[in-house]
């Protein structure tokens, strides 16, 4: 019984085989090469997933190109009348707002060793700034209750006070060819002995919503959540939003940043 | 000649985008998930999804990273609307789409399909192109991945397009429509996998040469899953024909 199965078995793929090379759809090498290709694919598709962060050369081509391609389309698609809006339902997270910093505590500016805390607006600006705290907070104040998107996948909701981004640039007065913004912190990686900037686009940085953030649901910001003064926006991911700022410099060219260095998207904006 | 063509070189090429697409997509939009595997909002609960906290294997994940996880995500988008687009564009234009779309009488066609496959009727029910079990599924599954793209697009631009995040409920709710849709999507494929291998393999080479024998379909074999594989002129003789029996209907 079991010999008259293979027997069909054999006889049908055959003249499976028979039939197509009839046709002329096929022939028994391409057959074998076109098998042999797939396979060797297939093997590459394994070899793709057994590979972490680098993979193959050609793939890492394949996704900066896509990568440079979706920025065109984000930063098409980027409006300032586009308003994030948190839900009336959604509860502020307070305290379970998650805070993330590359040092190994919460940095705080040692006023004694640095002098006096200010944040500095320079680059390609008309007229350089110094800001203290007591400076920043006297500049016409925002409050927003927004989003705060996560590259991780979660988001919470906070109610910030700060100074508009845009009215930091108003003051300054950034030259015509500036045209991306890089955010300067005082946030100290000690393992690869960087301080933590991200660059970003001058559109973003100038939405209504982006602001120079120094308190967060009614108390001034607190080690955790980058005291003295942090950007914050809901146009980007939480990684574009730099805490403990020292400097905002306007540049003509793009600059990296920490984790846009580390194989994150430049643009991460939401 | 008895094979004829049966899948436009269209669908073929947008069959197998796809397929590598979808695949690619889901794994790495589960280890995006990973990096986050719940679905509260920070200092909320969420009341829907039953394991919150809890990540899916890394065996099932593609990317290695977050960071890469995501590349691929985006990148491997662009080529799934491409096949998407172009599928759907000449299904419309080619008239492929009168052999997918319900009509009246496929739920009872479908109910007849499952009897069938239960072995509570004896005959495979006349079809057209499909049954009406891989119609259903050919025509939802579009149409879900239609789905998952836009609640996709929902969360990867929640304030950009703030109007679609919005009709998905939210970014919370966008999110969990979006998984939610791809574990749908995935079950179908898969179905669709198991059902093409259990039921109809001469259906691989059509979707790769676009020639189907008609004679070994299943309706001809009148074949379940794992069940009358062969065509009739291949299957081996019945051992001993017991004499005087009534002859043997189920071939006929």
């Amino acid at each position: 019984m079991s010999r008259d199965l293979t027997r069909a078995a054999a006889r049908l793929v055959d003249g499976t085989v028979a039939r197509l090379e009839a046709r002329g759809a096929i022939d028994r090498r391409r057959f074998l090469a076109q098998g042999t290709a797939s396979l060797a694919a297939l093997l590459a598709g394994g070899a793709l997933a057994a590979c972490d962060s680098q993979g193959p050369a050609s793939a890492q081509r394949l996704l900066r190109f896509a990568e440079r391609r979706n920025e065109g389309v984000e930063r098409w698609l980027m409006r300032h009348t586009a308003m994030d809006h948190a839900r009336a339902s959604a509860v502020n997270a307070g305290g379970h707002f998650p805070s993330y910093h590359v040092a190994k505590i919460a940095p705080t500016w040692d006023a004694t060793a640095r002098g006096p805390w200010s944040l500095e607006i320079a680059g390609l600006v008309q007229r350089p700034q110094r800001f203290t705290l007591d400076q920043l907070v006297h500049l016409p104040q925002t409050q927003q209750r927004v989003n705060h998107y996560c590259v991780e996948g979660w988001n919470a909701v906070a109610t910030f006070w700060g100074v508009r981004m845009r009215e930091i640039a108003r003051l300054a007065g950034p030259l015509p060819q500036a045209q991306y913004v890089d955010f300067e912190s005082f946030d100290h990686d000690p393992q690869s002995n960087v301080d933590f900037h991200e660059c970003w686009d001058l559109e973003s940085a100038l939405h209504p919503q982006t602001l120079v953030v120094y308190a967060k649901d009614g108390e001034y910001l607190n080690a955790a959540y980058g005291a003295p003064a942090r950007v914050h926006s809901p146009v980007k991911l939480g990684y574009k939003n730099a805490k403990y700022l020292t400097r905002i410099v306007f540049r003509a060219e793009r600059n990296g940043g920490y984790w846009s260095d580390m194989g994150y998207e430049w643009y991460g904006g939401t | 000649m008895s094979s004829r063509p049966r899948h436009h070189w269209v669908v073929r090429v947008t069959h197998w985008t796809a397929a590598v697409a979808i695949t690619l997509m889901a794994a790495s939009g589960m280890r995006i998930f990973n990096a986050y595997p719940s679905f509260h909002r920070r200092g909320e609960t969420f009341c829907c999804y039953p394991f919150e906290g809890t990540p899916i294997p890394a065996w099932l994940t593609f990317g290695g990273w977050l960071a890469g996880a995501r590349h691929w995500h985006f990148a491997m988008m662009w080529l799934l609307v491409a096949a998407g687009v172009t599928y759907v564009v000449f299904d419309f234009l080619h008239g492929e789409w009168r052999d997918l779309v319900p009509r009246r009488g496929d739920g009872k066609r479908a109910l007849e399909m499952i009897r069938f496959y239960l072995f509570l009727r004896r005959d495979h029910p006349r079809q057209g192109k499909h049954n009406a079990l891989q119609k259903l599924a050919y025509f939802s599954l579009p149409v879900l991945t239609a789905l998952v793209v836009l609640s996709g697009l929902a969360i990867w631009k929640p304030v950009s397009l703030g109007w679609l995040t919005s009709l998905f409920g939210g970014y919370v709710w966008a999110r969990y429509w979006h998984f939610v849709g791809m574990v749908v999507v995935a079950l179908l494929a898969l179905g669709h996998v198991f059902m093409i291998f259990a039921v109809d393999p001469y259906a691989i080479p059509s979707m790769i040469t676009g020639a189907y024998d008609e004679r070994l379909s299943p309706e001809s074999r009148n074949a379940r899953p794992f069940y009358h594989l062969l065509p009739k002129w291949a299957r081996p003789a019945p051992h001993e024909p017991a004499p005087n029996a009534t002859p043997a209907t189920e071939d006929a």
